[in-house]
Parts: C-alpha cells; sequence; structure tokens
C-alpha cells in the first residue's frame, strides 16, 4: 500500500537537513515538528457540534551543545473567544549521562503515563482526545508542572526514574503555577518505571505527588496523587491502562479519595489494511462528593469510545469515533467526532 | 582535525551523497549478506551485546563510558540493509520506525532522531570524522579504516552473527 518514494520522501525531509550539524560538538542544532487537527463533531447532547479547528503544535528540540538541550512545545488553540497562544513545554535540559538528566521548565507532570506519552500532537495519540482524568484543563490531576527535574535510568538496570520539585497547582487548579508559587508549599513528585530490555514495548510504572493545593479557605488542603500504569506499545497491539487517585485532607482527620481509571486498546489490522486502526476505550472517574477540592466542580464521569484510525497518509491520519458519556449518574449521550490530524517534519541547522 | 574542518568535511560528503544518492544504494545492498556494526575509531567499545546494541539504536542508551554523546546514522529506506536493521534491531516496519522516532523526539526522550546516510561510503567516512557515532553497513563494503565491532562476542563472519 505504501508508495516507496514518498515514504524515502519523509525521511528525506525529516532527517536529511541535520546532517550538515551531525557532530553534537559542532554547534547549535534544531528539530522541529509542526502539529496540527481539526475535527467535525455531532452531538445529542448539549456539547459543540460542527467543524472545529483544533490545536496547532509547534514543538523543537534543540542541541545546545553535547549535553545541554532545549524542548519547547507551542500551541495556538481555537477557543469560543478566538484563537489562544500557549507555552505547554519549555525544558531546559543537561545530561550529564543516561543516569542523570536534570533540567528546569515547564513541564507535563509525569503522574499519568497519557500526560507524558502523547502531549499536545493529536496525531501520535490513538484517539480523538485524551481520556477525561488526564485530559487539557482537567482538575482532576495537575496536567502541568513548573519547578525542577532529575531523570534518568538507574545504571545495569531496567528502572527509569523521574523526581521533580515545583511550584504545583495554580489558584486556578487547572492551572500550573507560571508565575510563582500561589502558596508556600512546592509539590513534589517522584515516578518511576520498568522497560525491560527483553520485553521491548512493555513498560509498567508508576507516580507519587504532594502538593498543598491552593484554597480560600484558611487551610489549604493536603493533595497526594498515586498513580500506577501498565503499557504494551509493539507490533500490532497497543494497550494501555491507568489508574490514578487523588487524596485530599484539610484537617488530618477528614482525608477523601476519588480515583480514576482507563483502559485502551487498539490494534492494527494485518496485510493490506495495516494503515487501519479500530480502537476502544472504558474510563471511568469516581469522585468523592465531600471531596474539599472537587466535590462541587468534577462530575462522576463514565465513557465509552469506540474508534478507528486510518493512516491514508505517511504522516497524516483520519479518526472517527463514537462516544458515550455518562456524568453524575445521568443520562448517557453520545457524540461522533471525524478528525483528521497530521505531523509535518521541519527542521534547523 | 578541527571542529570547523570536519563540519566542512561533512557538508561536502553530503553534497555528493545528496547527489549521487538513492541511485547507488541497492546494488551495494543487493550484496548484503551481513551488516557490521561499525563505530568512530576512538570509541573504546569492541564487542557490544546484541541486547546492548538494540538499547543503542532504539536510543535507550545514549551515552558511550567515555561520556560521548550517540550519534546514529542510519541508511535511507532503500536499502538493504537498513531493512534487516529495521526487521533484527527495531522489530519495526517504516511505519512504526517512522512513529517511534518522532514520539521519541515529542517527549523530549532524545535529542535529535537519527542522521540519514545514503550509501555505506558515506556511512563510513561519517562515522570515521565524528566522535560517538555508530552505523551499520553491509559486510561486503566495509573498509579496512573502519572499526568493526563484534556483537556477542561475534564478527559478521562469524557462525551465528545475529544481523545476517
Amino acid at each position: 500500500m505504501r508508495r516507496p518514494l514518498p515514504w524515502a520522501l519523509t525521511w528525506v525531509l525529516c532527517l536529511a537537513p541535520a546532517l550538515v550539524a551531525q557532530d553534537p560538538t559542532a554547534g547549535p542544532t534544531v528539530q522541529a515538528f509542526l502539529f496540527g487537527d481539526a475535527l467535525y463533531t455531532v452531538d445529542d447532547g448539549d456539547g459543540p457540534e460542527g467543524f472545529k479547528l483544533g490545536q496547532i503544535v509547534a514543538h523543537g528540540n534543540a542541541t545546545l551543545s553535547e549535553r545541554v538541550l532545549f524542548f519547547g512545545e507551542m500551541s495556538i488553540t481555537a477557543r469560543s473567544t478566538g484563537y489562544g497562544l500557549g507555552m505547554e513545554r519549555a525544558i531546559l535540559r543537561y545530561e550529564a549521562n543516561d543516569a542523570l538528566k536534570v533540567s528546569v521548565g515547564r513541564y507535563h507532570t509525569p503522574i499519568s503515563y497519557w500526560n507524558t506519552a502523547f502531549h499536545h500532537g493529536l496525531w501520535l495519540q490513538g484517539s480523538v482526545a485524551r481520556p477525561e482524568a488526564v485530559k487539557f484543563g482537567s482538575r482532576f490531576i495537575p496536567v502541568h508542572f513548573v519547578g525542577a527535574m532529575a531523570e534518568g535510568q538507574l545504571p545495569n538496570s531496567p528502572v527509569f526514574y523521574q523526581v521533580g520539585v515545583g511550584n504545583g497547582r495554580s489558584t486556578n487548579i487547572a492551572g500550573a503555577g507560571d508565575f510563582g508559587d500561589v502558596n508556600s508549599e512546592r509539590a513534589v513528585i517522584l515516578s518511576a518505571s520498568l522497560r525491560p530490555a527483553s520485553l521491548f514495548g512493555f513498560r509498567v510504572g508508576g507516580g507519587l505527588y504532594f502538593d498543598k493545593v491552593p484554597s480560600a479557605d484558611e487551610v489549604d488542603p493536603d493533595e497526594r496523587i498515586a498513580s500506577g500504569y501498565l503499557v504494551w506499545d509493539r507490533g500490532s497491539l497497543d494497550l494501555i491502562t491507568e489508574y490514578i487517585a487523588v487524596r485530599h485532607d484539610r484537617d488530618g482527620s477528614s482525608a477523601t479519595s476519588s480515583n480514576a481509571y482507563y483502559v485502551h486498546a487498539g490494534l492494527r489490522l494485518p496485510g493490506e489494511l495495516r494503515d487501519v486502526t479500530p480502537y476502544a476505550r472504558y474510563e471511568s472517574m469516581d469522585i468523592d462528593a465531600t471531596d474539599a477540592v472537587f466535590g462541587s466542580v468534577i462530575p462522576d464521569y463514565e465513557a465509552i469510545v469506540v474508534g478507528i484510525r486510518y493512516n491514508f497518509d505517511a504522516l497524516a491520519t483520519l479518526k472517527i469515533e463514537y462516544r458515550n458519556v455518562t456524568a453524575d449518574g445521568g443520562e448517557g449521550q453520545s457524540a461522533l467526532f471525524f478528525q483528521t490530524s497530521f505531523a509535518i517534519p521541519m527542521f534547523g541547522g | 582535525m578541527s571542529r570547523h574542518v570536519r563540519t566542512g568535511v561533512e557538508a561536502l560528503l553530503i553534497i555528493v551523497l545528496i547527489s549521487s544518492g538513492p541511485a547507488t544504494a541497492p546494488a551495494s545492498a543487493q550484496s548484503a549478506e551481513a551488516v557490521a556494526i561499525v563505530v568512530h575509531p576512538a570509541t573504546e567499545v569492541e564487542d557490544l551485546t546484541f541486547a546492548e546494541l538494540k538499547r543503542i539504536f532504539r536510543g535507550e542508551r545514549q551515552f558511550w563510558e567515555n561520556g560521548r554523546r550517540v550519534t546514529l546514522l542510519i541508511r535511507a529506506p532503500v536499502a538493504v540493509e537498513r531493512e534487516l536493521v529495521l526487521d533484527r534491531i527495531y522489530d519495526m516496519d517504516e511505519d512504526s520506525f517512522r512513529e517511534f522516532w518522532i514520539g521519541k523526539m515529542f517527549r523530549a526522550e532524545v535529542a535529535a532522531g537519527p542522521k540519514l546516510v545514503y550509501s555505506a561510503g558515506t556511512a563510513q567516512d561519517l562515522v570515521r570524522v565524528i566522535p560517538g557515532a555508530i552505523t551499520f553497513v553491509s559486510v561486503a563494503d566495509v573498509n579496512s579504516e573502519t572499526k568493526v565491532v563484534r556483537i556477542d562476542g561475534l564478527l559478521p563472519s562469524d557462525p551465528g552473527y545475529p544481523l545476517r
């Protein structure tokens, strides 16, 4: 099905320009991508219908020297009031070796696998949208993290780690503390994953996140997030399952716990149909109604997602997705999505 | 060789390889029986396990023991050597391989993707001038100045060599 010439051209466009700076000590180099998507929605509920230009995302990797790197991701997002420009990630990293890489900047919080695997470019992810618990703008977890991070792979082991300290949530708990911490308690994140070399594509891991959530009340509640995931991302099967529990405690004696999980599976078809991947996902969020932070702002949520992804070109895809959502035990609402997304390699030298 | 001279040599090689590039690749590829792994002469490695080689080519190990960053040079899609490496080391087809590297760059897991080369000669020329570079060439194309690394203690001519 694939035509050899466009394939070769794709690789030439992706990588050939970087050749002039192959020596990492020779000076700064840049590799960049542009991602974008457009969506058409049919909704039987109150959701918005019709056409929508999704995000245009620019991502760049800059090698400043052999050990100093910069990663940046910016987005232009369609909103009801126009288009918004956002700094999604900006990370300056010093890499001492494989075991220790130290960075500072704005990250996608490594408390969720999906949050750090797919970022804003929808071309990479297997469905039209993220699971509700980890969607952009989610209040359930802090999607973005502003701070410093140390990460790497423990020597002679399949264990990868990340340790970070940062500002935590903003006054609007869906936002990151981009302009400084709004309370005196820094957030701490610890995460680890096991990636055995003999099981390439298999990953099991989890994380812990500690902070105090900014609150209008006298006492900011303690927040503790624990997560775990299991991923198989090889060959024709794409399986992701993740569980996240968020605990809030205002006074040390009234802790509440809310949790979310999802199971996402995609199966790439064989042979002549290898550009087609049917997928399905079940997701659930169970919010404690007495939760000091979530109780009045996040509903219980359940969704069934069924879709099909078709890579109609080397760097462009069409996804058709049916989604049935039940919020707070109400009547289910269905929607149908048609989304096309793409990735464009850009470059510099 | 100074940095500027080395960069100039690379640029010249690229012009040559782009002008003569893919058209010459199938001829050498057709003669390929085994694929040799070659590294920069100053890289202090004589033998890699196949598992370690996979980690290097998959971007999971990014530094050599001497602290140099690994620079991956990968043949363009028309080369038979590339097909063998995608099959044995990556266990991927071209679709998955492309998505794999875009994903790694997008996730900030690697500083850069592999560098594309269009012929065995260019691969060997570049691997000699770029510190930390590693690539693969058909064993029939290996020249006397190239440093070949053993895989699991085996040279490409040995029985049981994994990249054949």
